[in-house]
């Protein structure tokens, strides 16, 4: 059950319903039960894993409340992260490592393979899971004891699948001090709602088609525009999915009256990668700051031991993408990428200068760079691209005009949104400036959006 | 949850936005303008030419006759009118290849809004007989010729018409988001706008010349036979594979069973036709058309209780005898095993411009 289908909307109207005609104690079993529901839809068995990993990581909590400081409480927080560390390393990266297994003995790629189904969303449940049980050894979060309100904030469907990573503090917040939404927040969730519908089905879906054409046979598209033209598309393919998905997250949560931190903060308008990367994914990326990059020593050990920081994390980022050699180098490049910009001193400044639209093209094609190993099929494939990317022949642009004006749109309302922030405005502007925004964008669903078969989210793979 | 506060009201909102989107898909879809840039040779820019012709053809002092009907409908609307000081009728067609009972009623709706336009109209049948493999009622193709046409008013009896679940979706989308059924058009215009209005713009000086006035196939299956007992066709060497394969198939084929599904969406579309024409001067005409090059010897007899002979003995419609067009049954005037080539089609024309001008001659003068 995908976001973006009628399916989707009777779910979420029927738990809307139920939600708020249910007393108050009665909320989170429906939210719970929606939650199990809506990812038993997906594959029914894998329900079974959330339950265990919600099991284990509730007792290791209840343990740690019980014990002081001292080995036992660190060995429920090492049995924790090894339960939720050694189920992602088993689904996600079993396969990864019997094939490089497997090609050390020269032995055939897949003689150690086994066939294992990845379950929706384990990267992002277990590093929610990690999160809470690590904030509660440390004493910043307080143990949960109700396992239902627990499991709730494991298996909350908004976020279920592909995030946002909410921190326990403030999901907890939430539903311990759960007030209804008010008009001005429903507004802003429908918003949500139909802005990520429109970035989903509009935009990403639309790049989806060019860039599928062209990373499945990029002999087949020869010359330099064609390679760029390919490259961009993904880059604008993946964020407006990503971001799309996250918005209806957020606007979905909100609706049901809990708040999700921002996850996306107009990233291609960063001025480096280190902006890129306050700006893109931020869930994820202040997760391994606050849980891998700071207990590495951060840069609180000097130049050398920051750079290995960076690296460390980047890569182990990237890993936690994807299973595959190409992850492993997005990862490190990114961190390449932030090492040279601290080595350079390139720092973030809050006001813009004149040269600043160039440092956002020239991020821009960084960041698109790194793509290329994210949706290459294989590491040749992503060299192969690589060299087109600056290959003698122009060869042909693969968008369309129209698209490309779509595309202009969108930069111009980023623009605009960055100078004066009209999308927080709007749920408070007068009812037509609202509900115009809200037809439009339901017209150019009608006109753009893609109603071939739903799309899957790329972030649902991970 | 707080819907409505003193600034803000979530359902006069949200039902504002709502309105002004359907304000927005009905401006651009629903005025017309858009249905004039539609892809000409898509099947609703198609269907939208044929009509357009029809509406643009003066109407002369003679009685007006209209043809609907699909492909096999051999009238040559040119050749019948040559006779026309003969017969006192003047032709004109909307057969369009594809369309159905459903599809003529709104196709008609449109070229003769009123009523009032035609004294006969031509209904072409394969069969009197309620004869069908295919489940007429749930044609989605019928969707694809529609779009441009249908109205909000039409949503229950269009959308309720179809059996199956998923096509009544895509009619309700067809009639309520014109936007979403426009699309992939919409897209294709967007990618080269230019092109398509150029086109568009050629389309319109030259429609008639390409569609109504166009030439048909001069080749014939003359020399073909047909051995019913081994079940073998002979086919002459012109005809390429993919045709004789049709061809071989379409004679071979056993014949179609009575399908009372057939016999309830002929007493729903031709019922509701007929029901739009009560009470006015226009008389409808039920023809069966020439059956093929060959007949086969072993069809069953004809069924008395057919829809089209309710009708006609309910007196709102006239039956031609059924075997009036028997003599075009040779494979010279085919060009395939279901449609008249282009001699076949000046024979029929010639002989049912005949026909029509006698049966009307009687009963009514001329304007």
């Amino acid at each position: 059950m995908l976001f973006h289908t009628p399916q989707f909307f009777a779910f979420f109207v029927v738990v809307l319903v139920l939600f708020y005609a249910l007393p108050r104690p009665a909320r989170r079993w429906i939210l719970l039960a929606a939650s199990y529901f809506f990812y038993m839809c997906w594959n029914a068995k894998f329900v079974l894993l959330i339950v265990a990993l919600t099991a284990i990581d509730y007792t290791a909590a209840m343990w740690m409340r019980r014990l002081p400081a001292g080995s036992k409480r660190k060995a429920a927080l090492v049995m924790s992260l090894a339960a939720n560390l050694g189920f992602l390393g088993f689904f996600k990266y079993y396969n990864f490592l019997a094939g490089n297994l497997a090609w050390v003995m020269a032995r055939p790629f897949d003689a150690f393979a086994l066939h294992i189904i990845l379950p929706m969303g384990i990267s992002f449940h277990t590093f929610q899971s990690m999160s809470y049980v690590i904030d509660v050894y440390r004493g910043e979060q307080e143990v949960i004891t109700n396992v239902v309100d627990y499991a709730l904030y494991i298996a909350f469907f908004p976020q279920l699948v592909a995030g946002p990573i909410v921190r326990a503090r403030h999901f907890f917040a939430d539903l311990y001090d759960w007030r209804a939404p008010d008009a001005r927040e429903i507004l802003r969730g429908t918003l949500l709602v139909v802005f990520g519908l429109l970035k989903k089905l509009a935009i990403a879906d639309q790049f989806a088609r060019i860039a599928d054409v062209f990373f499945r046979d990029p002999a087949a598209h020869p010359g330099y525009l064609a390679a760029w033209s390919g490259v961009i598309a993904f880059s604008i393919q993946i964020f407006f999915d990503f971001s799309g998905y996250t918005d209806m997250a957020i606007g979905l949560a909100q609706i049901l009256g809990f708040h999700f931190p921002e996850n996306f903060r107009r990233p291609y308008l960063a001025r480096s990668i280190t902006e890129f990367w306050r700006r893109w994914h931020i869930s994820l990326s202040t997760w391994l700051r606050d849980y891998l990059y700071i207990p590495l020593g951060g840069n609180r050990h000097g130049r050398w031991q920051t750079y290995r920081n960076l690296m460390l994390t980047m890569l182990l980022g990237g890993l936690w993408h994807g299973a595959s050699w190409n992850f492993v180098i997005w990862g490190g490049y990114h961190g390449a990428l932030l090492s040279l910009e601290r080595i350079l001193g390139i720092r973030e400044r809050q006001r813009w200068s004149i040269f600043d639209p160039l440092r956002v093209a020239l991020t821009f094609a960084l960041a698109s760079i790194s793509w290329i190993f994210f949706r290459a099929a294989t590491l040749r494939d992503s060299v192969y691209i690589l060299r087109r990317l600056c290959s003698g022949a122009h060869g042909h642009i693969l968008w369309l005009h129209w698209q490309l004006w779509f595309v202009l749109a969108a930069l111009v309302l980023a623009v605009l949104e960055e100078s004066y922030g009209w999308f927080e405005r709007l749920p408070e502007a007068p009812a037509w400036v609202y509900a115009s925004a809200i037809a439009v964008c339901l017209f150019c669903l009608e006109l753009i959006g893609f109603s071939g078969r739903a799309v899957p989210f790329v972030y649902f793979q991970f | 949850m707080a819907l409505v506060t003193r600034r803000f009201s979530v359902p006069a909102r949200l039902g504002l936005a709502l309105l002004l989107f359907f304000a927005l898909d009905a401006l651009a879809f629903r005025t017309g303008w858009y249905v004039s840039i539609l892809e000409p040779n898509s099947t609703a820019g198609f269907l939208r030419t044929y009509l357009n012709i029809e509406k643009q053809r003066p109407i002369g002092r003679y009685r007006q006759v209209l043809a609907v009907g699909d492909s096999r409908m051999g009238l040559k609307t040119r050749v019948a009118n040559l006779v026309t000081g003969n017969t006192g009728c003047e032709f004109g067609t909307i057969a369009v290849p594809g369309t159905t009972p459903r599809c003529w009623y709104y196709m008609l709706r449109e070229v003769d809004p009123r009523c009032d336009r035609y004294d006969a109209i031509l209904v072409p049948f394969d069969s009197y007989d309620d004869r069908a493999w295919e489940r007429h009622a749930d044609r989605d193709l019928d969707l694809n010729y529609l779009m441009p046409l249908l109205r909000v008013t039409d949503l229950p009896r269009f959308v309720l018409s179809y059996p199956s679940w998923t096509n009544r979706g895509r009619a309700a989308e067809a009639v309520l988001l014109k936007g979403l059924v426009y699309q992939n058009d919409f897209q294709a215009f967007l990618a080269s706008p230019r092109t398509r209005l150029q086109f568009v713009r050629l389309q319109e000086e030259h429609a008639r010349e390409w569609y109504y006035d166009a030439a048909w196939d001069r080749r014939s299956l003359a020399g073909m036979s047909v051995d019913w007992n081994a079940k073998t066709v002979t086919l002459p060497v012109w005809l390429p594979p993919e045709k004789r394969r049709e061809t071989e198939h379409i004679l071979l084929e056993d014949t179609k069973p009575i399908s009372a599904d057939y016999t309830s969406y002929r007493r729903q579309w031709l019922g509701a036709i007929l029901d739009r024409y009560r009470g006015t001067r226009t008389r409808f005409i039920f023809l069966r058309l020439p059956r093929g090059p060959v007949v086969r010897p072993d069809l069953p007899p004809p069924d008395p209780n057919s829809m089209a002979c309710q009708f006609a003995s309910a007196g709102r419609a006239i039956l031609l005898p059924e075997h009036t067009f028997d003599s075009l049954e040779r494979p010279e005037l085919f060009g395939d095993a279901l449609h008249l080539n282009e001699e076949g089609g000046y024979e029929f024309s010639m002989m049912l411009a005949g026909e029509i001008g006698r049966l009307l001659a009687p009963a009514q003068g001329a304007r």
